[in-house]
């Protein structure tokens, strides 16, 4: 079991291949926590948040940050794509897919919604079934051959396009110190100093700003109360590990104080799990006024204000963290 | 692992029927090991009233879930809540 699919099937990944490494050090080192607000665009038929930096960025940073070395593989064709992964299984690799979460059979069907950027690893096949190992079950699961295929050419924005990575090397030596404080700098500046008025920090004002205009652009009173519940769903419930992913990376600074030997990291840990309740707060008011159908400009003000006071706490918090670290 | 005692079980009751604002529920029918979503127990929760329940657990008893799955896990009954308060709260 993990909390975040993309770092959970990295962490396995990499236990799998040597290194002992837990899921909240490979967040935390490819700088996974973020926020970005996204007004309605073309791009955005309605403002939405995101609160974790983006798909396959982890990865990325922690090839960069630890020296692993992936092999990665996309296809135009779901038979190729198939084949491939078939040529690679029986070596006993195990290898990660980029799947929409709509086409897992083994999730109930009232959990399964449409995410093209699920990832989950097969580690092997049995006749017609691959067995899956998926951070979200507590079980090793199994999925036909015909459901992995839908999942991994869904289309739609950010299709996964047959997308696979597995391990190929991981370095003799790795300079976890190093890589822990390059993945807290990189965090401190995508949250304070990204010169983009709606990512980090300025993103989180924004969206403070921004939700009492929610009402213009929702079709009638159900839509905006679906969409304003949402903000609960993205916070807690799509595998962020609570808080929008501000927890597991308490759980990182708590880890890495010990690694890089810096108790201050511990302080910094506790007072970011606060302000995660502060967001869990954000995240319990908000499916309470959406549940409610309670979504009066007073409410959704109040709403606002809350996510005002997040930016003002993170924006502390961050500039501390980076002084810790310097 | 200890067994939790009825007193907490009792007092887990009180605390969801407080927190929520139930008052068509007669707290001797809720059943300990019925699950509290989909409708077997006579309480019926939803997802809202799980965030809900698990704020007022740390509130109570300092006692924080971070994680989603395993939040799902400690709120299905109410002997899995008492389990894992019984568990994990500090004497």
């Amino acid at each position: 079991m993990a909390a975040h699919c993309e770092s959970g099937t990295l962490t396995s990944l990499l236990n799998y291949a040597g290194l002992e490494i837990s899921e909240p050090l490979v967040f935390g080192i490819s700088s996974g926590i973020f926020f970005g607000y996204f007004h309605k665009t073309k791009a955005f038929s309605f403002p939405t948040f995101i609160v974790r930096n983006k798909p396959g960025q982890m990865r990325k940073n922690i090839e960069k940050r630890l020296g692993v070395k992936f092999s990665t593989y996309t296809f135009n064709s779901p038979d190729k794509g198939m084949a491939k992964l078939d040529e690679i299984i029986p070596q006993n690799i195990p290898t990660a897919c980029q799947v929409d979460f709509f086409y897992l059979d083994y999730v109930p069907s009232w959990e399964r919604v449409h995410i093209n950027a699920h990832f989950m690893t097969v580690i092997g096949k049995e006749g017609n079934n691959y067995v899956i190992s998926d951070a979200y079950f507590p079980t090793i699961m199994q999925l036909d051959t015909g459901s992995l295929e839908k999942g991994r050419f869904a289309g739609g924005n950010m299709s996964p396009k047959g997308f696979m990575f597995h391990c190929k090397t991981i370095p003799q030596t790795i300079d976890f110190e190093s890589a822990i404080k390059k993945g807290i700098k990189k965090a401190c500046f995508n949250m304070l100093s990204i010169p983009i008025p709606f990512l980090g920090v300025k993103g989180i004002r924004m969206f403070a700003k921004k939700v009492v205009e929610w009402p213009e652009f929702a079709r009638d009173t159900e839509h905006l109360s679906h969409e304003i519940m949402k903000i609960n769903i993205l916070l807690e419930d799509q595998g962020t590990g609570g808080a929008g992913f501000r927890f597991i990376y308490a759980t990182f600074l708590q880890q890495a104080a010990e690694i890089i030997h810096k108790p201050q990291l511990k302080d910094l840990s506790q007072q970011l799990m606060i302000i995660g309740d502060g967001w869990r707060e954000i995240s319990l008011f908000a499916a309470r006024i959406g549940k409610n159908r309670d979504l009066g400009q007073e409410k959704l003000r109040q709403l606002g204000d809350m996510i005002h006071d997040r930016a003002d706490v993170e924006e502390d918090f961050f500039k501390n963290l980076s002084k810790a670290i310097n | 692992m200890t067994t939790p005692s009825e007193e907490l079980k009792l007092e887990i009751k009180k605390l969801i029927i407080n927190t929520l604002s139930i008052t068509d529920v007669d707290i001797n029918s809720i059943d300990d090991e019925k699950p509290l979503f989909g409708g077997e127990n006579t309480l019926t929760l939803d997802s809202v009233d799980a965030i809900e329940i698990i704020m007022a657990i740390q509130r109570k008893y300092g006692l924080r879930i971070t994680d989603q799955h395993i939040a799902r896990e400690v709120v299905r009954s109410i002997n899995s809540i008492a389990q894992f308060i019984t568990d994990n709260r500090k004497i």
